[in-house]
């Protein structure tokens, strides 16, 4: 049997530097806004059926289901954790959905969570590993950067339109109540900051973030005893893929991104054109930009007019990352997707105040993950509409 | 990390030996691997190629924010290097040497140069780095 997943409640947090709260906290505040938000209210003891939990475990308190249980009170319950580098949690959500479209589950909560604060010498001792022909400190920003140097080379894309996805997101960031980074920024400001990985500046990159976020989905037999006004999910899917297989694009964009958007629009029988609001992958300014044209907004080479034309603000025709994305809101790793699809779970019941979109009717949300010293990653795509 | 996992790859870290898929024409480098990461033949039909030490730049970045044992700034390619014969070539993250950060563009050619990369405890880890021919640069 396959059945209907719907949202029918989302919990957020305020992202930020939270030197006084705990991993167990952050969780525990997600959660507990999660059954604040759900409209008939939810009896998780009884209604959740089972649990899928995203975190990369930066701060080595977060493996396995049992820390959920801890933080929540959920104990007695299936609780499985994901992780998929950055697309961890969009990639939980889409377990979550597979287990209630199977029958498997009816009700299921996701949760990510990520204490960066507390540790974040893991993300850059990687980059200090001594490898033969993968570099010595392949940091992110590196990587992106390379996407960057020859994006410009091959397109004719300019520095100043790269910064523009950073100052649209601060823009976002600054009216959105959740969001980690409350700052405008211009486009001198964001060629001013100190370079970190050139071309890449200090405003091209992402904060480092503590946060957590949880969702609730559910069969389409018992959503409405949740909430009268639920989000259908259209389409998920999950790929992978490396630059070292130098497959087409394989330099300037994310083939994992493209091959989970063709399937997500696939099983949700729209197109890129269809998609009114989108949460994308925006750890780097250039991020963003090469993931306009992964995921069709655009054509190849054309995200950076997309950006400066406006298109993508809040009042574009294809508005991305009105919540500020994760370079205003920040990137709380195993909080980030699941935040995404509350956000976009906000956005089509028309709850996101000043950065509430123009009647959306279908959101996007969207994750890449990178691993293995930067040489492979992981796209993921999920699409929510309204029924 | 330790001696075992630079000892695993010393033909490819030292002698630049490749590994072409035959159906594929993929070049596996510097993992030697059964199966294929581009065409997913498994397993795969590989032949050995030999590598040359010309490589051409095909994009970079200037690290300027590292960790303190980093020099910095640090311009780290990547490097796609040529096969001795047809071919495609084996594509790298490499580190540059003696760069002048002016000379480094998307298209530069570069020399692959046989130098000590690091050290594994007390022993020298010995593989190549990259740099802009000299003749180029006067």
């Amino acid at each position: 049997m396959t059945q209907d997943v719907h949202v029918v409640g989302a919990g957020m947090m305020e992202f930020g530097r939270h030197h006084d709260k705990s991993f167990d906290d952050l969780l525990e505040e997600a959660y507990l806004n999660l059954l604040d938000d759900v409209d008939k209210g939810i009896e998780p003891k009884k209604d959740i059926d089972a649990v899928w939990y995203g975190t990369v475990d930066i701060a080595r308190e977060g493996m396995s289901g049992a820390a959920v249980s801890h933080a929540t009170g959920l104990f007695e319950k299936p609780i499985t954790q994901v992780v998929n580098a950055c697309a961890t949690g969009s990639d939980a959500f889409r377990n979550a959905v597979m287990a209630i479209e199977s029958g498997r589950a009816d009700v299921a909560m996701v949760i990510g969570a990520e204490k960066m604060h507390d540790s974040t010498e893991g993300l850059i001792a990687t980059a200090a590993l001594d490898r033969l022909w993968r570099g010595r400190g392949v940091t992110m920003p590196a990587f992106f950067g390379m996407r960057a140097t020859r994006h410009m080379e091959e397109y004719g894309t300019t520095r100043e339109q790269i910064a523009e996805i950073s100052v649209k997101n601060h823009d976002n960031g600054s009216k959105y109540p959740y969001a980690h980074q409350q700052f405008e920024c211009s486009v001198e400001d964001v060629k001013d900051s100190p370079t970190i990985s050139h071309p890449l500046n200090l405003y091209d990159c992402c904060p480092v973030t503590d946060g957590a976020a949880a969702v609730v989905v559910a069969g389409e037999d018992v959503a409405h005893e949740f909430t009268d006004d639920p989000v259908r999910v259209a389409g998920s899917a999950l790929s992978t893929d490396s630059f070292q297989r130098a497959v087409e694009n394989s330099l300037t964009h994310f083939g994992a991104s493209r091959r989970a958007a063709d399937r997500a629009y696939e099983e949700a029988g729209i197109g890129p054109d269809d998609i009114d609001v989108a949460e994308v992958h925006d750890c780097f300014s250039i991020t963003e930009l090469v993931t306009y044209e992964d995921l069709g907004f655009c054509g190849i080479g054309e995200g950076g007019t997309l950006v400066e034309d406006g298109h993508t603000r809040i009042d574009g025709d294809i508005p991305v990352n009105p919540s500020g994305g994760l370079l205003a809101k920040g990137h709380p790793i195993g909080a980030t997707g699941v935040a995404q699809l509350a956000e976009i779970y906000e956005q089509l019941r028309g709850e996101a105040g000043d950065v509430q979109v123009n009647d959306p009717e279908i959101g996007l949300q969207h994750n890449i993950g990178l691993g293995r010293n930067a040489t492979g990653s992981v796209g993921c795509v999920n699409i929510l509409e309204r029924p | 990390m330790s001696g075992p996992r630079y000892h695993r790859t010393k033909r490819q870290d030292q002698r630049l030996v490749g590994f072409e898929c035959q159906d594929c024409g993929w070049v596996s480098f510097p993992e030697e691997r059964r199966v294929c990461k581009r065409c997913g033949e498994a397993p795969a039909d590989y032949e050995e190629v030999q590598l040359t030490e010309r490589g051409e730049v095909m994009t970079f970045v200037v690290q300027e924010y590292l960790p303190d044992e980093f020099e910095t700034p640090t311009p780290l390619a990547m490097v796609d290097i040529e096969q001795a014969d047809d071919g495609e070539p084996a594509r790298v993250y490499g580190i540059m040497t003696e760069t002048d950060l002016e000379e480094l563009e998307v298209g530069t050619e570069v020399e692959a140069r046989f130098r000590e990369m690091f050290t594994d405890g007390d022993r020298p880890i010995n593989s190549f780095r990259f740099s802009v021919p000299r003749e180029e640069k006067a």
